[in-house]
C-alpha cells in the first residue's frame, strides 16, 4: 500500500483567517465555516487523508488538525461576535416595523347593555342563593293583575297602562289575555307550582302602553325576585337589597329605604341606593313583604310561610352603572352605542 | 298635595326647617318632590290707602295718590279697577316682587311714579291679573304685605301614595308630622253644627255601597264677593286659584280636612231635594267647566227634581253653582266609593281635586269634621247663619278592632320592638291600643312571649284595616333606617335553568365570534311578513294580535325576529354603519298547539300563544374587522353557518347537518337548512334579491333563524374528552373528484365513512374547478388525521384507510380519488 504524503492542515488556519476576516455577513461567515470545518469542508478532508497513514504520523497530523479546528474555531467565535453586534446594530435596526400600526383583532361584537345588565343581575341573585326562572310575556289578567292583589276596579291598574292582547282562543273573554306589565306574575306560577321555600329571581321583558321618551318605553325589562321561606323578615330584604346594590353598583354603594305603596306587598318600601360612582341617592327599585292576600292566592298558610319581593327596572340600573341618560339608547340598537360595551 | 308650612304649622310645629321637614316626611312615607317658595322675596311692599285718583296727561294711565299711614306716595298705575279708600299693595321704590323684580322710582310720561300698584299675580298670589289686588277693608294700613300674608312661606309638595288618602289633607299630614317628630299635635277646635232635618231639603241616598254618607249643610244669608287676602294667599300657596268667599271656603275645607266641600246656590236647586243615584240612560249634565257630559248608567250623580246637578265625587254642575248673587248655599260634604267615583272620573277623563280624594278612599266617619271646617269659615268671611246639618248615614260603622301579635311583628320586621314601644308608637298616630283578652286568633292557646294588642285605627286612616297594615306603620314609624341588614339563607345553591345557562352562553360566544347583540321591539305590522315573501299559507302568518297596540305598524306579536332584526340593520346602514352582524336572542309567538302549547293560562284556563325562543342573524358589508393590509372581505353564507356553528358549539353540541334548501325570502340557490340530530333547527342564507328590493337593505344581505330552544334545551352538554395518544398521528390528504353539484357535507360524510374511526380531524383545505378536470366537475381535497387508540399507525394503514375512502366515494357520491401530484401540491402549501 502506497503512502501518500501527509496532508497539511496549517494552510487552512491562514486560509480560514482570511477568509473569516473577508466575511461580511453571519451568512457569508457561515459559509466560510460550513467550507473549511463542516462535514464537507477543507479541513474534513484532510481528516479522511488520516486513514492511510501509519500510527506515528497519524497521531502527529491528529493532532495539528485539532490544533488547527481549535484555532479556527476560535477566529469563527471572534468574527461572529463582531458580525452579530454589527447585525444588531444594523439589520434589526433596518427590519423596524411601525408598532402603532392598528392590532390585527378579530371583529368586535358585544352583548346588549339590557342582557349583559340581567346577567350582572342574576349573577348576584345566584350568589345569594336565588334561581333564576323565566315566564310567558303574554299573560293572563290573572296571573298579571288579580293574583298580585290588584282586583278588576283597583286604582293601581291606573298606573299600569296595559297592551290587551287579543285571546288566542276566541271564546276566552275579551281582555283576559295582555301583554304582562311587570315579571310580578311568575311569582304565583312558581308558587302555584311549588311550596315554601321560595328563592327566584325573575328577569324578563315588560310592556306598557307608552310612547317612547327619555324617561319611557313601551317595551322594558324588569328583574323581580321572591323569597319565601319559614320566618323570613324586612331585615332579610334589606340585608340582601344591600348585597345586590353591592354586587352592582361597587362595595361603597349603600341603600336607604322609604315607606312606599303596593298593593301586593306591605310592609312597602321604596329603595334608594347610594351610587359611588352617582355620587348621590338615586330611587332604585319597590320592594315589600309579600301581602298575605298574595300568598293565600298562590295556596300558602301566611302564618306558615313570610317573604319578600322587589322589582326593579333593568334599563334604570343599566343606566346608572354605565353612565346612560336616554331610554331610548336601549330600543335604538345602534352600532355606535354599542361599540362602547 | 302642596302643603304651605304656615298652614301646616297652625297644627303642629316641630321647628325644623323646610328641608329637614322634607326629608323626615320623605323617609316616613310621603314624598316630598319639591319645596316650593312661590311668593318668597317680596319685599318693601305695603298696605296703602288709595286717596285720590288722577289723569296723566296724553295717556289712559292714572296717577293714585296713596298712602302708607305714615307718608303719601304718587304712583302711575294702568288700572282703574279700584277707588278712593280701597286698600291695595304698593311697591315702594326699593321693592322687590317674587321673581327679583326690582321696583325703582321712574318717570313716566313726565311724571313720576313713586313705586308700583300691585296685582295679585305681580304678587305670585292666584293668577288674577286683571287689575290691581284690592285687599279686604279691614286690611293693616301700612304693614309689610310679606310679613301679613307670610309671603316667605315654604311649600311642601307631596307625592301621595293610593293608600295614603290621608295625607291629601293639611290635617292628615300634621298627624304625621307629629307622630314622626315628637311634636305636638294642635288641631283646631271644631265648633258643633245644628244638626236636624232643618234643612228643608231631604235627602236621599239610592246605594249605600257607593254613598255611604251625606251631609248637608243650609247656611243663609251669605254676602259672595273676594276673600280676605290671607285666604286667597293660602289657596294659591296650596295651587288653587281663589274663586270666591263661599268657594274658597270650600276649597280651604277640603285642603284642611281632606273633605271635597260643594257649595250649591239654594235658590237654584229645583224641587228642594237632593237624590243620591245612578244617572239613568240618555241623563246629561253640564258640570262646572261648562262642558256638557253624557251620562252613564254606571255614573253616581246628586239630582235634584230637574235631574242630575253634579256627578258625585267629581265635580259640580253649572246650574246650581254658586255665584254673586247668591245668598243662601247647601254645603255637601260626603263621602263616595272609590270605586264609584274613579269609574267616572276615568270615563269622562274628568281628574279633579276632589276625584283625586275619593279614589283613594274618604272615610264615612269624619264627614261632619269636612262640614263644620267649612261652615265655620263659610261664615267667618262671608258672613251668613248655619241653619242646619242633616246627615244622612244609613248604616254607620265603627273601626274595626285589629288583633296585634307583637311577637309576630318582631319576627316580621326583623327587629326587636317590645310590646310597649309598639303600642307607643302606633298611639302616636291617634290608633287605640288595650291589651287584648290572651286567646289568639281561633281559640290558639297564646305562646308564653306572644303578647296580643287591640289596635283601633284612628277615624282617618282608612287605610288599616288587617295586622300587616299595622307593620308598616310601627316599621315606618320607628325608622325603616332601623331595620338591621340580614342575609337569609336559601338553603341551596342558586343559579339558572340549564337552558338560560346555555343560552348565555351562545349569546357570549357569538359576542366573541364578532356578532353585536340586538333587543327589538316584538311587534310587527301587517306588511312586514309580505315584505319577507311568506306565502299565505305559511304559518308564520297565523299571528297574535295586540287590542290597542302602540300603532298600526306594531298591531301583531312577532311571529319572526326578521322583521325587527333586518330594521335594525337597514337603521345602522342608513347612519352609515356599512358592515353590520347583528344577532338578537327573543321569543316569537304563535297560535299554540299541540306540538307547541302555550304558557299554562290558570285556573279560567285561558289560552296562551307558545313562545318559543329564536335566534336571529343579520349581516351585511364585511363581516371581518377591516385592517389596511388585508383586502376586505364580504359576509357570505358561511359567516352565517359559523355563526351557527358557534351557537352549537358553545352549548357542547355535534355539528349542525347542514343541507342546501329554499325558504321564503331567502336566496333559493344560497340557502341552508340545519338540523340537529335528525331535528330542525333552523335556515340561514343570503336573502332574495326581491326580500332586499322590498325591505330596502344592502345587497347581498345574509340572515337566518335557529331554534335556540331546541338548541338549548337540555342545557350545556357535557363533552367526553378525547385523550390524545402519545404516538404520532398519520397525516395525509385526499382530493377528491366529483361531479360539481354534490354538496360539500355530503362528500365529507364520505370520506369520514371510508376513514373509519380512527380518524380524528377531516378539513376541507381546497375547493378546485378547471378545465383539466372536465366540464361539470370539482375537486374537493382534505387533510386528515387518524389516530388509532392501540397503536402506532404505519404506511400499510394508510394505503388501506386510502382504498377504503376511494371505495365509499366511488359508493355514495360517485366520485373517485385525484392521483395527479400537481394538483396536489398546489394544494400543500394550503395545507400546511
Amino acid at each position: 500500500m502506497s503512502q501518500a504524503p501527509p496532508a497539511n492542515p496549517e494552510p487552512l488556519l491562514d486560509e480560514g483567517r482570511e477568509r473569516f476576516a473577508a466575511a461580511s455577513s453571519l451568512d457569508e461567515l457561515d459559509a466560510a465555516k460550513a467550507s473549511l470545518v463542516g462535514r464537507r469542508g477543507a479541513l474534513t478532508a484532510v481528516q479522511r487523508t488520516l486513514g492511510g497513514l501509519d500510527e506515528r504520523q497519524r497521531r502527529d497530523v491528529g493532532a495539528r488538525i485539532n490544533a488547527v479546528r481549535a484555532a479556527l474555531a476560535e477566529l469563527e467565535e471572534q468574527r461572529r461576535a463582531v458580525l452579530t453586534e454589527e447585525r444588531d446594530r444594523v439589520v434589526l435596526a433596518a427590519e423596524a416595523v411601525d408598532v402603532t400600526l392598528p392590532a390585527r383583532t378579530a371583529r368586535r361584537g358585544s352583548l346588549h347593555p339590557i342582557h349583559e345588565t340581567i346577567d350582572a343581575m342574576v349573577d348576584v341573585m345566584a350568589n345569594l342563593g336565588f334561581t333564576a326562572v323565566e315566564g310567558p310575556e303574554v299573560e293572563t289578567d290573572w296571573f298579571n293583575f288579580q293574583a298580585m292583589n290588584i282586583p278588576v276596579d283597583h286604582p293601581a291598574r291606573g298606573m299600569h297602562d296595559t297592551i290587551y292582547v287579543q285571546p288566542p282562543n276566541p271564546a276566552d273573554p275579551p281582555g283576559s289575555v295582555l301583554l304582562r306589565t311587570h315579571t310580578s306574575p311568575m311569582q304565583t306560577r312558581t308558587m302555584l307550582a311549588q311550596g315554601p321555600p321560595v328563592y327566584i329571581a325573575v328577569p324578563g321583558r315588560t310592556y306598557r302602553q307608552e310612547t317612547a321618551d327619555a324617561t319611557h318605553l313601551p317595551v322594558f325589562h324588569q328583574m323581580e325576585c321572591l323569597a319565601v321561606d319559614e320566618g323570613l323578615s324586612f331585615a332579610d330584604l334589606r340585608g340582601t337589597l344591600a348585597e345586590l346594590c353591592r354586587g352592582l353598583f361597587g362595595p361603597g354603594a349603600r341603600i336607604r329605604m322609604r315607606p312606599d305603596h303596593y298593593p301586593f306587598t306591605e310592609p312597602s318600601a321604596d329603595v334608594d341606593a347610594w351610587v359611588p360612582a352617582v355620587g348621590d341617592w338615586v330611587e332604585l327599585l319597590g320592594s315589600g313583604m309579600v301581602h298575605p292576600n298574595v300568598l293565600r292566592m298562590a295556596g300558602y298558610d301566611p302564618e306558615q310561610s313570610s317573604g319578600f319581593a322587589f322589582g326593579m327596572g333593568v334599563e334604570r340600573v343599566a343606566m346608572l352603572r354605565h353612565g346612560i341618560d336616554d331610554l331610548r339608547s336601549f330600543a335604538d340598537n345602534d352600532l355606535r352605542f354599542f361599540s362602547s360595551f | 298635595m302642596r302643603v304651605p308650612l304656615s298652614w301646616l304649622h297652625r297644627s303642629v310645629d316641630p321647628g325644623l326647617s323646610a328641608e329637614q321637614l322634607a326629608s323626615t316626611l320623605t323617609l316616613g312615607g310621603l314624598v316630598v318632590e319639591a319645596i316650593h317658595r312661590p311668593t318668597a322675596g317680596t319685599r318693601g311692599v305695603v298696605v296703602a290707602r288709595v286717596e285720590a285718583i288722577g289723569p296723566v296727561p296724553s295717556s289712559k294711565l292714572s296717577l293714585v295718590d296713596v298712602y302708607d299711614g305714615r307718608e303719601h306716595h304718587e304712583i302711575v298705575c294702568g288700572a282703574s279697577n279700584f277707588a278712593v279708600g280701597d286698600l291695595v299693595p304698593a311697591a315702594l321704590p326699593g321693592a322687590t316682587l317674587p321673581g327679583a323684580v326690582r321696583i325703582e322710582r321712574r318717570t313716566i310720561r313726565n311724571v313720576v311714579s313713586n313705586g308700583m300698584l300691585a296685582s295679585a299675580r305681580e304678587l305670585g298670589v292666584g293668577d288674577d291679573h286683571r287689575g290691581i289686588w284690592v285687599l279686604e277693608a279691614d286690611a293693616p294700613l301700612g304693614a309689610d304685605l310679606s310679613e301679613w300674608l307670610e309671603l316667605d312661606d315654604a311649600v311642601l309638595d307631596l307625592e301621595i301614595n293610593p293608600d295614603r288618602g290621608y295625607a291629601l289633607s293639611i290635617f292628615g299630614v300634621a298627624h304625621d308630622v307629629a307622630a314622626l317628630t315628637g311634636a305636638e299635635l294642635r288641631l283646631p277646635e271644631l265648633p258643633s253644627l245644628p244638626l236636624g232635618t232643618a234643612t228643608g231639603v231631604p235627602v236621599s241616598i239610592a246605594d249605600p255601597d257607593r254613598c255611604p254618607r251625606f251631609s248637608l249643610t243650609r247656611i243663609e244669608g251669605v254676602a259672595v264677593g273676594p276673600s280676605p287676602a290671607w285666604l286667597q294667599r293660602r289657596l294659591a300657596a296650596a295651587g288653587m286659584r281663589p274663586i270666591s268667599n263661599v268657594v274658597d271656603a270650600t276649597n280651604h275645607a277640603m285642603l284642611e280636612t281632606g273633605h271635597p266641600v260643594h257649595a250649591y246656590d239654594l235658590v237654584r236647586l229645583a224641587g228642594a231635594r237632593i237624590d243620591v243615584r245612578q244617572a239613568a240612560t240618555g241623563e246629561t249634565v253640564v258640570t262646572l267647566d261648562g262642558v256638557q257630559r253624557a251620562l252613564d248608567p254606571g255614573d253616581l250623580v246628586i239630582a235634584d227634581a230637574s235631574g242630575p246637578v253634579g256627578l258625585a265625587g267629581v265635580m259640580g254642575g253649572a246650574s246650581t253653582e254658586v255665584d254673586e248673587t247668591t245668598t243662601d248655599v247647601l254645603l255637601e260634604v260626603a263621602a263616595f266609593s272609590p270605586t264609584a267615583v274613579l269609574r267616572t272620573a276615568r270615563r269622562l277623563k274628568l281628574f279633579t281635586e276632589a276625584s283625586s280624594r275619593f279614589e283613594k278612599t274618604v272615610p264615612p266617619q269624619t264627614v261632619l269634621r269636612g262640614a263644620a271646617r267649612c261652615a265655620a269659615l263659610l261664615t267667618h268671611v262671608a258672613g251668613g247663619r248655619i241653619i242646619a246639618t242633616d246627615d244622612v248615614w244609613p248604616q254607620p260603622a265603627a273601626r274595626e278592632v285589629i288583633r296585634l301579635r307583637t311577637d309576630r311583628v318582631r319576627r316580621h320586621l326583623g327587629m326587636d320592638l317590645p310590646d310597649q314601644r309598639q303600642a307607643e308608637l302606633l298611639e302616636s298616630i291617634e290608633c287605640r291600643v288595650e291589651p287584648s283578652a290572651q286567646v289568639a286568633e281561633g281559640g290558639r292557646a297564646l305562646e308564653p312571649n306572644e303578647g296580643l294588642l287591640a289596635v283601633t285605627p284612628p277615624d282617618y286612616r282608612p287605610d288599616l284595616r288587617i295586622e300587616v297594615d299595622l307593620d308598616e306603620e310601627i316599621a315606618r314609624l320607628h325608622g325603616y333606617e332601623q331595620i338591621p341588614e340580614r342575609v337569609p339563607c336559601s338553603g341551596r345553591a342558586g343559579g339558572r335553568r340549564p337552558a338560560h345557562a346555555a343560552r348565555r352562553r351562545v349569546r357570549e360566544a357569538l359576542a366573541g365570534a364578532g356578532w353585536t347583540e340586538a333587543i327589538t321591539f316584538p311587534f310587527i305590522g301587517p306588511n312586514d311578513l309580505d315584505a319577507l315573501g311568506l306565502p299565505p299559507d305559511d304559518p308564520r302568518r297565523q299571528t297574535v294580535a295586540l287590542v290597542n297596540p302602540l300603532s298600526q305598524e306594531e298591531s301583531r306579536l312577532r311571529t319572526s325576529l326578521l322583521p325587527g332584526l333586518l330594521r335594525a340593520l337597514r337603521r345602522n346602514v342608513n347612519r352609515q354603519a356599512a358592515d353590520v352582524a347583528m344577532f338578537e336572542v327573543g321569543a316569537v309567538f304563535l297560535p299554540p298547539t299541540p306540538q307547541e302549547p302555550g304558557a299554562d293560562g290558570g285556573a279560567d284556563g285561558i289560552t296562551l300563544p307558545a313562545e318559543p325562543l329564536l335566534l336571529g342573524l343579520a349581516a351585511c358589508g364585511h363581516f371581518e374587522a377591516l385592517r389596511h393590509d388585508r383586502p376586505a372581505r364580504p359576509a357570505d353564507l358561511a359567516d352565517l353557518l359559523g355563526a351557527a356553528d358557534t351557537a352549537r358549539r358553545a352549548v357542547g353540541l355535534p355539528l349542525l347537518e347542514v343541507a342546501a334548501g329554499t325558504e321564503p325570502g331567502y336566496h333559493p340557490g344560497r340557502t341552508a337548512r340545519l338540523s340537529l340530530e335528525g331535528t330542525a333547527i333552523g335556515v340561514v342564507g343570503e336573502l332574495h334579491p326581491r326580500t332586499i328590493a322590498a325591505l330596502q337593505l344592502p345587497a347581498r344581505t345574509h340572515a337566518g333563524e335557529l331554534r335556540l330552544d331546541l338548541l338549548t334545551a337540555e342545557g350545556v352538554r357535557l363533552a367526553a374528552a378525547v385523550v390524545p395518544d402519545a404516538r404520532p398521528p398519520l397525516r395525509f390528504d385526499v382530493a377528491v373528484l366529483i361531479a360539481a353539484d354534490v354538496p360539500a357535507a355530503a362528500v365529507e360524510a364520505a370520506v369520514r365513512e371510508g376513514a373509519g374511526p380512527s380518524l380524528s380531524e377531516c378539513r376541507l383545505f381546497d375547493v378546485f374547478t378547471g378545465p383539466q378536470l372536465g366540464e361539470g366537475r370539482k375537486s374537493l381535497a382534505y387533510a386528515l388525521r387518524l389516530e388509532a387508540g392501540d397503536g402506532a399507525l404505519n404506511e400499510i394503514d394508510e394505503q388501506a384507510a386510502i382504498t377504503s375512502i376511494e371505495q365509499a366515494v366511488a359508493r355514495r357520491v360517485d366520485g373517485r380519488l385525484r392521483r395527479d401530484d400537481s394538483a396536489g401540491a398546489a394544494a400543500q402549501d394550503q395545507r400546511r
